[in-house]
Parts: structure tokens; sequence; C-alpha cells
């Protein structure tokens, strides 16, 4: 995942990779999800999340596009 | 070998507690000496991490090349926390060094294609500000995920 100044940068990116423009989310959306994915992360508890757990963080962060779809 | 489960993940929180107080992965002798095991045990636990996704190995070693979201190499997303520096994998991770360690934070990266340098401050839970040399540029940083999710884990370092 790379950061750029604007989508017109993306494009340049993708078409001198060769690649399909993927999802693009702006930094407090990113910074949302990463406080949802990150948090407990440091935690002697954390064993690793269903994919029940990734699918829910996914709608909590608002992201249910089929870009984001989750295989059970 | 075979694995015992609770000392893999007391294995996963040393790696992870050394990153946030080192800024740096264990070595495999670091592992094997905290837990008094062999080198080789350690190797096998962080082979099963890995095959897990809770860690990443560099090809063919027992090195340490991520623990998301910290990474065990320099790159373009450096993340300054209470007087250390880390390394972040990517623009999403940048965000979740902050979010791991439940610290403010000032992040410098690179954005890709115009190779400007950002800065970013987080406090108190949220971005303060982001800015290139000159100009606010918080309404409009943008990430970009190439990938869906379904193969976010097809080939780790490109994701």
């Amino acid at each position: 995942m790379l950061l750029f100044r604007s989508e017109e940068w993306i494009d340049k990116w993708c078409k001198r990779n060769n690649l399909e423009r993927g999802e693009i989310l702006t930094i407090q959306q990113v910074w949302e999800l990463s406080k949802l994915w990150y948090q407990d992360r440091l935690s002697v508890d954390y064993h690793g999340r269903s994919i029940e757990k990734v699918a829910e963080i996914f709608k909590q962060a608002g992201l249910t596009s089929a870009f984001w779809h989750v295989a059970y | 070998m075979s694995i015992n489960q609770s000392i893999l993940w007391q294995v996963r929180h040393f790696v992870y507690n050394h990153f946030a107080d080192t800024t740096l992965p264990p070595s495999i002798e670091d592992t094997a000496a905290y837990f008094n095991i062999s080198n080789e045990q350690a190797s096998a636990f962080y082979k099963k991490l890995h095959s897990r996704h809770a860690l990443f190995l560099e090809p063919e070693t027992p090195a340490i090349r991520m623990a998301n979201p910290f990474s065990g190499i320099p790159t373009d997303f450096k993340v300054n926390v209470n007087g250390k520096t880390y390394y972040a994998n990517c623009a999403w991770d940048m965000f979740g060094i902050p979010a791991a360690l439940h610290s403010d934070a000032i992040i410098e990266a690179v954005c890709k294609e115009s190779n400007e340098v950002v800065r970013l401050e987080l406090k108190n839970g949220s971005i303060v500000q982001a800015a290139v040399p000159g100009e606010d540029a918080s309404s409009s940083l943008l990430v970009h995920f190439p990938l869906p999710f379904s193969h976010w884990y097809d080939d780790l370092v490109f994701t």
C-alpha cells in the first residue's frame, strides 16, 4: 500500500507499472482502519484473527465494496 | 518437530515486544536465549508463525522481514514515537505503528511517483497535521491498495 499526493499520481504509477487501479482511501480512512486492525497487536492474548473478525473490521471501517470481500 | 502452541504465541509476543522496545526484530539467537531453547527450535517457531501470517520471514532465512506493522528493514515510511524511530512496511502500516503502540507519532513518508516527502502528526488519536513543505496536504493525501483482500498474502512484499 503506497502513499500518493493525488489520484493523478496514482494513475501515473499504475500506467507505468501496467497495473489496474485498486482501491483508494484517504489517510483519514486508513488511520481509522489502522486503529481497528492494529490496536490489539501487542497484546499477549493476540493469536491472530478469524476471517469473521476481518470482515467485521472492514464493515466497521465502512469498507463494504467487493474489493474488501472476505471469503468464508 | 512438534510445535508447542503456548510457546508459539509467546514467541510472537516476544517478537512484537522486541520491535516495540528496540525498533528492530529479534535474531534467532535473541529468541533462543530468551526462551532457553536451541536456535533450531527458535527457527521452527519463526517458520510456524510465518505460515500463520503472524510474521513474515526473508526468503530461505529465519530473519524477520515484517511483523506488521513493523518492518525489519528501512523503508520510505519512517515513524517517530516517544524518541524512537520505527520503519513501517507500507502507507497503511505507518498508521499501524502508532495504533499498535497507542501513542502519538510524527510520520515522515515519501509519496510514490511524485517523490514528495510528507510529514504527518498524530496526536490524541487524530491526524492533526499532514503537510508537504510549504502547504497543507491533509485533504489530498491518498493510499492506494493495489490488490483486493483475497490476494494480500499472495506476495506480501508487493502488497
